[in-house]
C-alpha cells in the first residue's frame, strides 16, 4: 500500500518519543553519568573510570554481584523446571482444568508488594506460619528465616519464583499445545509408558521453549527490586541486597547518582551478554536437540 | 493402573493448588479477625468471629479508598495510552514501507530486555527537570509512550490482516488515518484487549516509580499505601493484609471475566518475544 512519505513517521510519533525519551536518552544518558561524581547536592565533575574502579576493587560490590548471581541460580532452574512439571501435569486434560490454571497463576497477577507481605508473614521468625507448623512437628528453634543472614536471600528467591512459576507455565502450556497430538497417540500405540513419552517426546520438543524461558527467567531474575524492598530491604545487613536494589540505595538513599549509573551500566552489561549469547548460541544448541 | 496414575495426578494437583492459594487464604482469614488473632497460638485457621473492622479502618481512617482510586486513575490512562501509541505505531510498522523501519524497530525490540533499574537515574533526574516530581505524570506518561512488547503484538497482528481490507478502503478515498481507524482498529480488538490488560495490570502492581517520584501521601497508589503501612505499623498485620486484599480483588475480578485473553497476551508477548 502506497502512503505519502510523512505519514508512517506520524503513526510512530507517540511509540518514538517512548523510544527516545524514556528508553534510548536514559540509556546514553546514565553512560555519560557513569563517568562523573554526580550527586542530587552539588555539582557534577568528570571522573574518568573512577566509579568502575571503585566498584571493581571493593569487596562489598562484589558480595552483591554473588548475591545477585546466586539470586539467579535458584529462581532460573526452580522457574525453568517448576514451570514445566506444572504444565506438563496441567496438559493431561484433567477435569478442572481452567480452575487449577486459574489458582497457579493468582500468584502472577498479584502485586510484588502484596506476595511480600503475606509470604513476610509466613516465614516471620515468632509469629510466622511455617514456624508454627515447624515447631508443631517437633523442631524446638525453626530458623528465623528472613532475620537469618545465610538465608534471607533464598526465601526471597524462593519466594519470587512462587509468584513468577504460572508466568511461564502459561508458555510452557503454549509449547505443549504445539506438539502435534498424533505423535502421541503413535507412542502409545507402540505401548510407551508416561515417561518414556515424557523423556522421547514432550522433552525434545519442548526444548526450544525451554531454552526461551531460561532466557526470560535470567533477565527477569535481575529485576528483584520490589520483592527485596519489600521482604527485607536487602537485610539482615547486606545479605540480601542485589545489584538492582543497590543501584536503588545509591541513588535514592545517597543519591550519588553517578556512582549509581555506574552501577547501572555494569547490570545493563549483564543483561546485555545474556542477550548476546541467547543470540549466539539459540539456533546451535536448539537445532541439535530438534 | 491407569485410574491409579490420575488419582496420584489429582493428588499433585491439588496439593500445588494449595500452594499457590493458601496465601491468599490466610491473607482474606487475617483481614477478618482483629490483631489479638494474629498472635494467637496456635493461629486460628477459620476467623471464629470474622468482622469487617479492619476494613472500615483502612478505609476511612488510613485513605486506602483515596489509593484506590489513585490506582485505577493511573493504570487506565497509562493502559488506555499504550492502546493508542502501540496501535498507530503496530500499523505502521506492519503495513507501511518508510525509510529507517527496520532500525526503529530493531531498536525497539532491543529495548525490551533493559531493566528499569538501569533506566530509572536519568528519567528521575528528567522528571525532577520538568518539575513532575509529587505528581501523578512520571507513573503515565513514560508507560503511555513505551511500547515494546505492545508494538510487538499489534505488528504481529496487524500483518496478517488481509489486504484486500486496506485496498477497499483506499478506492473508497479513505485516508490512512481514517484506515487505521475504521478498519485496523476495530478488526483487532482482541489483541487491543490483551494489551490493555497486560499494561493495566503492570501500571496496577508498579512500585519502583511510585515509590522515588510521590512523597505526598494523598498521591500514593496502593502498592505504596501498603508498604507505607509496613513502616509505621509493623505488626499490624490485620490492617496490612486487609490491605492486600483490597490491592487484589480488583485485579482478579478483571482476570476471571476475562482469562481468555489474559493468557492470550502472554503466550502472544511471550513467547515469540
Amino acid at each position: 500500500m502506497k502512503y505519502k512519505l510523512y505519514v508512517p513517521y506520524l503513526f510512530i510519533l507517540l511509540a518514538m518519543m517512548g523510544l527516545f525519551i524514556f528508553r534510548l536518552g536514559p540509556l546514553f544518558f546514565a553512560g555519560i553519568m557513569s563517568f562523573t561524581d554526580w550527586s542530587m547536592f552539588g555539582s557534577a565533575g568528570f571522573v574518568g573510570l573512577e566509579n568502575y574502579i571503585d566498584f571493581l576493587g571493593d569487596e562489598t560490590f562484589w558480595k552483591i554481584v554473588g548475591h545477585t548471581l546466586l539470586f539467579s541460580l535458584i529462581f532460573v532452574p526452580s522457574i525453568a523446571f517448576g514451570s514445566l512439571i506444572l504444565a506438563v501435569l496441567l496438559n493431561q486434560g484433567v477435569k478442572g482444568t481452567t480452575a487449577f490454571r486459574a489458582m497457579y497463576f493468582a500468584p502472577v497477577i498479584t502485586s510484588t508488594v502484596a506476595v511480600g507481605i503475606v509470604w513476610r508473614w509466613i516465614f516471620g521468625a515468632d509469629v510466622g506460619m511455617l514456624n508454627f507448623l515447624l515447631r508443631t512437628i517437633g523442631f524446638e528453634s525453626p530458623p528465623s528465616w528472613l532475620s537469618d543472614r545465610s538465608l534471607s536471600l533464598l526465601v526471597v528467591a524462593f519466594v519470587f519464583a512462587w509468584k513468577r512459576l504460572g508466568y511461564y507455565m502459561i508458555i510452557y502450556l503454549a509449547g505443549l499445545q504445539d506438539i502435534p497430538k498424533t505423535l502421541y497417540e503413535a507412542a502409545r500405540i507402540d505401548g510407551a509408558g508416561h515417561f518414556a513419552i515424557f523423556r522421547k517426546i514432550t522433552v525434545p520438543l519442548i526444548t526450544p521453549t525451554m531454552f526461551f524461558i531460561t532466557i526470560m527467567a535470567l533477565v527477569d531474575s535481575f529485576k528483584n527490586f520490589d520483592i527485596i524492598y519489600t521482604m527485607t530491604r536487602g537485610g539482615p545487613g547486606r545479605a540480601s541486597t542485589t545489584l538492582a536494589y543497590y543501584i536503588y540505595q545509591h541513588a535514592f538513599e545517597l543519591f550519588e547518582m553517578g556512582a549509581a549509573s555506574s552501577l547501572s551500566m555494569l547490570l545493563l552489561l549483564l543483561v546485555g551478554g545474556i542477550a548476546v549469547l541467547n543470540f549466539y548460541y539459540k539456533s546451535h544448541w536448539v537445532e541439535t536437540q530438534g | 493402573m491407569k485410574n491409579y496414575g490420575r488419582i496420584i495426578l489429582y493428588i499433585v494437583l491439588i496439593l500445588i493448588a494449595i500452594v499457590n492459594v493458601f496465601p491468599f487464604y490466610w491473607m482474606i482469614n487475617v483481614s477478618l479477625q482483629p490483631l489479638e488473632a494474629v498472635y494467637a497460638d496456635p493461629p486460628e485457621f477459620i476467623a471464629k468471629h470474622p468482622t469487617l473492622d479492619n476494613y472500615k479502618e483502612i478505609f476511612t481512617k488510613y485513605n486506602f479508598l483515596r489509593f484506590t482510586m489513585n490506582s485505577l486513575f493511573i493504570s487506565l490512562t497509562a493502559a488506555i495510552g499504550q492502546l493508542f501509541t502501540c496501535s498507530l505505531a503496530g500499523f505502521a510498522f506492519a503495513r507501511m514501507k518508510f525509510p529507517g523501519k527496520e532500525l526503529l524497530f530493531g531498536l525497539i525490540i532491543a529495548t525490551i530486555m533493559v531493566p528499569i533499574e538501569v533506566v530509572i537515574i536519568p528519567e528521575f533526574l528528567l522528571m525532577a527537570k520538568l518539575g513532575w516530581i509529587n505528581t501523578y505524570l512520571p507513573m503515565i506518561v513514560p508507560s503511555f509512550l513505551i511500547g515494546t512488547t505492545g508494538v510487538f503484538l499489534m505488528r504481529s497482528f496487524y500483518e496478517n490482516v488481509p489486504k484486500e481490507l486496506e485496498e477497499a478502503a483506499v478506492v473508497d478515498g479513505a485516508n490512512p488515518f481514517a484506515i487505521y481507524w475504521r478498519i485496523f482498529l476495530p478488526v483487532s480488538k482482541a489483541s487491543l484487549s490483551a494489551l490493555f490488560i497486560i499494561s493495566f495490570l503492570i501500571n496496577w502492581n508498579a512500585f519502583l516509580r511510585p515509590l522515588i517520584y510521590l512523597n505526598s501521601k494523598h498521591l500514593y497508589t496502593l502498592t505504596l499505601g501498603l508498604i507505607s503501612f509496613v513502616g509505621e505499623f509493623s505488626a499490624l498485620w490485620n490492617f496490612l493484609l486487609a490491605g492486600a486484599v483490597v490491592s487484589v480483588v480488583p485485579i482478579f475480578t478483571v482476570y476471571l471475566i476475562m482469562q481468555k485473553q489474559f493468557i492470550e497476551g502472554i503466550t502472544s508477548t511471550g513467547v515469540k518475544g
